[in-house]
C-alpha cells in the first residue's frame, strides 16, 4: 500500500477536543449527561461524517491507548519512556489518542497516539 | 535501466532523509510506517531485533546501551558501542550502515538502488568522509559520491530559482537543526559551488529550546502556585514520582514552540497531577513569544558569534555576502531569522523547505553523475523464498500466533511483518526456517499484514506469501446482515408519504449500532393524544417502499408518555442497535424532553401492534387509487390494469384489517402484515418503471439548470462537485433504484442552492416576492425594516446584506405560510 491518505487537519483537532473532553468528564462526578454529548460527537464522526460529507460508509474513530502494554512494535503510538526501566511497558498517560479512518473495509491510523509508557515494575 | 544515479541521501546527526530525482522534480521519499520525510539517525537493538529510526529514539534515553545515537559524531575514530543486549560492539560505521539500510526501505518496490550521493558535513575530513563511503557499501550500494551539506542545500536553492548560472560571489548557509547547528560559507565562481569555511556547535538545536520553555517557564510557575519541595527535579529524574509528567510537558512545550512560529502567544494546560499537599494541579500557562524569544536569545547569539567568526577569518564584509540560507527546522522559528537578518545585516534567505533541502539538493547533484558502467543493465540474483503460513484466520484474541515455514536459501535474509493500517512493525528480524510471531489485531476490524523479505543491503526478495488477513472481533458465526436494516420517515417532498432511510447496510457485520439524529415536524403536547411519533425499523431493500418490507421494531411515543411538549424543530436521536445474536433494541431520546424511549425486539416474537396494520392498510389503498389514476393519466394501461387488479387484494385486505380487535391474540395481524408487505412488494413492483423514469427526468432538469447557472456563476469546486455526481451517471441512472436516481438530484439540487443564494437576480426576485408578504409576517415592524434594509442593500448592490435580509425576512414568515402537511412519522 503506497498511497496516503491526507485527512484535513480540522479534523484531527476535533477528535483531539473530543478525546479531551471525555478524558476530562471521565474524572468528573456527574449523572453521564455530558459523556451523552460526548457520545454523540463520538458517533457523528464514526458514521455520519462519510454518510453526509463524502456520500460513502467511511469516518473517524478515536481510542485511548491508556493501561494498554507497549513495546517497540506498537507503531501506532509515540511514546516517551518514564522511569528508568524499560521492560514491561504500560501506557500511563495519553496525551493524544490514536485516531483511525475507515473507508469501506479499509481501516487506516491517521493519527498516532502521544502517549507515555511506564514499567509495570516500581523504580525503587 | 537509469544512466545517472538520481538518489541522494541526507545521512544527518539527528535525521536522515532520501530523495530520487526523477525527470526534472526532485521527490523526497516518506517512511512507509508513519509517512514522514525523516527518519531519526538512532539504532536500537533487542534481542532477536534491529530497530531504526522514530521507535529506537523512544528508547534512546531509557536504554542508551542498546539504542545508540548521535554517532555520526564519531565518524572516522576507532570508537566503538558495546550493545548490551546482544552483546556485540558496533561501529559508527555499522550503525550508519543501518540507517542508510532503513532509509532504502522508504523507496517503493521494484526501484533499483544501488548507487546514490551521500552528504557529509563540511567539518567531515578525509577519515571520517571515507568511513561514510564505506558505511555507503556496507549497506549495498554499489557506488558512493560524497557531498557537503552547505553546497547540497545550495544546490537545492538554486534549482529551485531555476537559475542555471548563479551570481558569481559568497553567500552563508546558516544549518539549525534538531540537535546541531553547523554554519558554511559558499563561494561561487563561474557556476562552481565551494566550501569557503566553516563552523559549527554539536550540542545545540531545536530539542534544547522545548527543555528550556519546561525549565524556565513551566516550572517556575506551577512551584508559585502550588507547594513542590523540587518540582524540576521530581519531573526530570528517572525516579521523580512525576517523571512521565515531564514528558508530557516537553510535548506540549514543542507543540507551543512551534505554535510561536505563527501566533504571538499560545496556551500550556498543565493538569492531572498533585502537589506536595495533595492539591490538584490545574493551571493554564500562557508563553508569549516574547518570553520564547528571550530564552533561545543567548544561544541564537552564540552561533551569530560563530558566523562573525568565519566572516573575520576570511576578511568579509557582510556587504560582501549575498544572503544566509536558512536550513535546519529550527529556522521556522521567526526570532532565529530575524536575529540572524538584524545582527549579522546580511539579508536571509528562507526559500527551500528546511528539513529536507539537503537530501533534496542531494538527489539534484546526483541526476548529474553518472552510475558506473558495470552498473548498468546488471541484473539482481533473485532468490525464490517459499513461505508456508499457518494462522487462524478470524480471531477474538487481542493478538494472534502467526507461523511460518520458510524454504529456499535462507542465508543473510531477514523479514519484518507489519500491519496495513501501519499500527504494528515487528522490525527486521533474521530470517529462520520457522518463525514465530504474534500479531497484535485491532478489535472490530479485518487486519491485513504484510511480511516481507530482505537481503543483507535490504533489498526486497520476492515470496510466494500473500497477504496475511486475520478478522478480528468475530468468529465464524458472526454474521453478516442478510437484508438492510431502514428506519421510516416521512418523505418531505412528497407531502404525506414516507421513504426509507438506510441505517445498516446488507452484508454489514453485527453486532451493529448506529444513532441517526432527525428534526420533528410536528409538535407534540403533553398529554394530548393527537400527535404520535411512531418510531419504525423495517428491515429489506432501502431502495423499495417502506410498505414492502418488513417491520422488525415499531413503537410510538404520544403526548402521554413525554414530561413537557416537544416542538417541530427539536431533534430527536434515535439508536438502532443490533447485537449477534439478533437483538434488536430501538431507543428514541427527544432533546427537548431529555427522555428516552427504548424497546428491545426479539425478531422471534414479531411485533405487530393492529392499531399500525390497520393504519398501513387504509394507507396502501389509497396509494393504489391514486397511482391508478395517475396511470390511466399518463395513458399507461398496462400499468394502470395491473394496478387495478391489486386494487382488489387491497380492498379485501382493509376489510379484513378492519376486523381485527385491538388486543386481537390470533396469527391475524401477523398474517395480515405480511400479506400487506406482499401487495406492497406487488404495488412497488409495477409502479417501479414509473417511479425510475420520473426520477430519471427530474434529475435531468435539475442538471440542465445546474449547468447554466453553473457556467455563469459557479465556482470550481462548485464545478468539481458537479463533474463528480456526472461523471458517475452511468452507474445510478441504469439502476433499478429510483431513490438512488433522486439522491444525487437532490445533490445537484443543493450545489444549485449555494451557488443561487449568492446569484443578485435570485436574491432580489426572492426579497421582491418577501417583500409583498410583510404585512403577513408576525413581527411587521421588524419586517418593515427589513424590507428597507433590503431595498438599500439592492440600490447599494451590497448582495452578503441582502441575502441576510433574505433569510431573515423568511424566519419571519407565519408558520402557516410555511409548508404544513399532516406526517405520518414525525420526523
Amino acid at each position: 500500500m503506497q498511497d496516503q491518505l491526507t485527512v484535513p487537519k480540522i479534523f484531527l483537532d476535533l477528535l483531539n477536543q473530543v478525546f479531551e473532553i471525555e478524558k476530562k468528564t471521565s474524572s468528573l462526578q456527574e449523572s453521564n449527561s455530558i459523556q451523552r454529548n460526548v457520545n454523540k460527537l463520538k458517533e457523528l464522526f464514526e458514521n455520519e461524517f462519510g454518510l453526509q460529507l463524502l456520500k460513502k460508509s467511511s469516518g473517524f474513530t478515536f481510542h485511548s491507548p491508556l493501561g494498554e502494554e507497549y513495546d517497540f512494535t506498537r507503531t501506532d503510538c509515540e511514546a516517551s519512556i518514564a522511569g528508568s526501566n524499560t521492560e514491561n511497558l504500560i501506557i500511563t498517560e495519553v496525551i493524544k489518542p490514536i485516531i483511525r479512518y475507515r473507508e469501506g473495509g479499509r481501516v487506516i491510523i491517521v493519527q498516532k497516539a502521544i502517549v507515555v509508557a511506564e514499567s509495570k515494575q516500581i523504580d525503587k | 535501466m537509469e544512466n545517472t544515479i538520481n538518489i541522494g541521501i541526507d545521512l544527518g546527526t539527528t535525521n536522515s532523509a532520501i530523495a530520487k530525482f526523477v525527470a526534472g522534480e526532485v521527490k523526497v521519499f516518506k517512511n512507509p510506517m508513519d509517512w514522514k520525510e525523516t527518519l531519526p539517525s538512532v539504532v536500537g537493538f533487542k534481542k532477536d531485533t534491529i530497530l531504526v529510526g522514530s521507535k529506537a529514539k523512544e528508547f534512546l534515553e531509557r536504554d542508551p546501551k542498546s539504542v545508540i545515537g548521535n554517532f555520526k559524531r564519531k565518524m572516522g575514530t576507532s570508537e566503538s558501542f558495546k550493545i548490551k543486549s546482544i552483546n556485540e560492539s558496533k561501529t559508527p560505521i555499522d550503525l550508519s550502515a543501518l540507517v542508510l539500510k532503513e532509509l532504502k526501505t522508504f523507496v517503493p518496490p521494484g526501484e533499483s538502488i544501488d548507487a546514490a550521493v551521500i552528504t557529509i558535513p563540511a567539518s567531515f575530513d578525509t577519515i571520517q568522509s571515507n568511513a561514510t563511503k564505506e558505511a555507503g557499501i556496507q549497506s549495498g550500494f554499489k557506488q558512493v559520491i560524497l557531498l557537503q551539506e552547505p553546497i547540497a542545500a545550495s544546490l537545492a536553492y538554486a534549482n529551485m530559482k531555476k537559475e542555471k548560472e548563479l551570481k558569481d560571489g559568497q553567500w552563508l548557509v546558516y544549518d539549525l537543526g534538531g540537535g546541531t547547528f553547523d554554519v558554511a560559507l559558499i563561494k561561487i565562481k563561474a557556476g562552481e559551488m565551494k566550501v569557503l569555511d566553516h563552523e559549527g556547535d554539536n550540542f545545540l538545536g531545536g530539542s534544547d529550546f522545548d527543555r528550556l520553555i519546561v525549565e524556565k517557564i513551566l516550572i517556575p510557575k506551577i512551584s508559585g502556585k502550588y507547594s513542590f519541595e523540587n518540582l524540576e527535579n521530581d519531573l526530570k529524574s528517572a525516579s521523580g514520582k512525576l517523571n512521565k509528567k515531564y514528558y508530557s510537558l516537553l510535548y506540549k512545550s514543542e507543540q507551543v514552540k512551534i505554535t510561536l512560529s505563527a501566533k504571538s502567544s499560545d496556551e500550556i494546560e498543565i493538569d492531572g497531577f498533585t502537589d506536595d499537599k495533595n492539591d490538584n494541579v490545574e493551571i493554564v500557562i500562557t508563553v508569549s513569544r516574547s518570553e520564547f524569544n528571550e530564552l533561545i536569545k543567548e544561544h541564537i547569539d552564540n552561533t551569530i558569534e560563530m558566523v562573525k567568526r568565519i566572516l573575520t577569518r576570511n576578511s568579509f564584509k557582510p556587504t560582501d555576502i549575498q544572503f544566509t540560507l536558512m536550513v535546519g527546522g529550527s529556522t521556522y522559528i521567526p526570532f532565529v531569522r530575524q536575529r540572524v537578518e538584524e545582527v549579522l545585516q546580511i539579508p536571509i534567505n528562507c526559500e527551500i523547505d528546511p528539513t529536507t533541502a539537503v537530501a533534496i539538493g542531494a538527489a539534484y547533484f546526483a541526476a548529474t553523475k553518472v552510475r558506473q558502467e558495470n552498473l548498468k543493465g546488471e541484473q539482481k540474483g533473485e532468490t525464490q523464498i517459499s513461505i508456508k503460513a499457518a494462522y487462524q484466520k478470524t480471531s477474538k484474541e487481542k493478538e494472534e500466533l502467526f507461523s511460518a515455514k520458510v524454504s529456499g536459501n535462507i542465508n543473510e535474509l531477514s523479514y519484518r511483518i507489519t500491519r496495513e493500517d501501519r499500527g504494528f512493525d515487528s522490525g527486521l528480524k533474521k530470517l529462520t526456517e520457522r518463525i514465530n510471531e504474534d500479531l497484535p489485531l485491532v478489535e472490530n476490524a479485518y487486519n491485513f499484514f504484510k511480511l516481507t523479505v530482505y537481503d543483507s543491503q535490504n533489498n526486497i526478495i520476492p515470496t510466494d506469501l500473500e497477504m496475511i488477513g486475520i478478522n478480528s472481533g468475530f468468529g465464524i458465526s458472526g454474521q453478516p446482515l442478510p437484508e438492510d436494516i431502514c428506519m421510516e420517515v416521512d418523505d418531505e417532498d412528497h407531502d404525506g408519504e414516507t421513504k426509507l432511510f438506510l441505517a445498516f447496510q446488507k452484508n454489514q457485520i453485527l453486532p451493529l449500532k448506529r444513532t441517526i439524529t432527525r428534526v420533528l415536524n410536528k409538535t407534540v403536547i403533553k398529554g394530548s393524544n393527537e400527535e404520535v411519533l411512531r418510531v419504525n425499523v423495517l428491515e429489506g431493500p432501502h431502495t423499495s417502499l417502506p410498505e414492502a418490507n418488513k417491520s422488525i421494531g415499531y413503537f410510538e411515543v404520544s403526548g402521554r408518555n413525554i414530561s413537557r411538549d416537544v416542538h417541530k424543530g427539536s431533534d430527536i436521536e434515535v439508536t438502532i442497535s443490533i447485537s449477534e445474536s439478533r437483538d434488536l433494541t430501538v431507543s428514541a431520546y427527544l432533546n427537548m424532553a431529555d427522555q428516552e424511549f427504548k424497546e428491545t425486539f426479539n425478531p422471534k416474537v414479531r411485533h405487530t401492534p393492529v392499531d399500525l396494520v390497520q393504519f398501513e392498510a387504509d394507507k396502501l389503498n389509497e396509494k393504489v387509487d391514486s397511482e391508478i389514476e395517475e396511470a390511466a393519466q399518463r395513458e399507461d394501461y398496462e400499468t394502470a390494469e395491473a394496478l387495478r387488479k391489486l386494487k382488489k387484494d387491497v380492498e379485501s385486505l382493509n376489510e379484513e384489517t378492519s376486523k381485527l380487535t385491538q388486543d386481537d391474540v390470533t396469527d391475524a395481524p401477523y398474517q395480515l402484515e405480511d400479506k400487506k408487505r406482499k401487495l406492497a412488494q406487488a404495488i412497488d413492483w409495477a409502479t417501479k418503471d414509473k417511479r425510475i423514469a420520473l426520477a430519471k427526468s427530474e434529475y435531468l432538469d435539475e442538471k440542465q439548470r445546474c449547468i447554466k447557472l453553473l457556467d455563469d456563476n459557479g465556482n470550481d469546486y462548485e464545478r468539481k462537485l458537479f463533474n463528480d455526481i456526472v461523471a458517475n451517471e452511468d452507474v445510478f441512472l441504469t439502476s433499478t433504484s429510483p431513490i438512488k436516481i433522486s439522491e444525487k438530484t437532490d445533490e445537484l439540487n443543493s450545489i444549485r442552492f449555494t451557488v443561487l443564494w449568492r446569484t443578485p437576480d435570485f436574491l432580489v426576485a426572492i426579497f421582491k416576492d418577501l417583500s409583498q408578504k410583510g404585512t403577513k409576517m408576525n413581527d411587521h415592524a421588524q419586517a418593515k425594516s427589513l424590507i428597507e434594509a433590503g431595498r438599500f442593500a439592492i440600490e447599494s448592490q451590497n448582495w452578503d446584506r441582502l441575502s441576510e435580509v433574505d433569510h431573515s425576512l423568511i424566519n419571519l414568515l407565519p408558520k402557516s405560510a410555511q409548508k404544513d402537511v399532516t406526517t405520518k412519522i414525525g420526523f
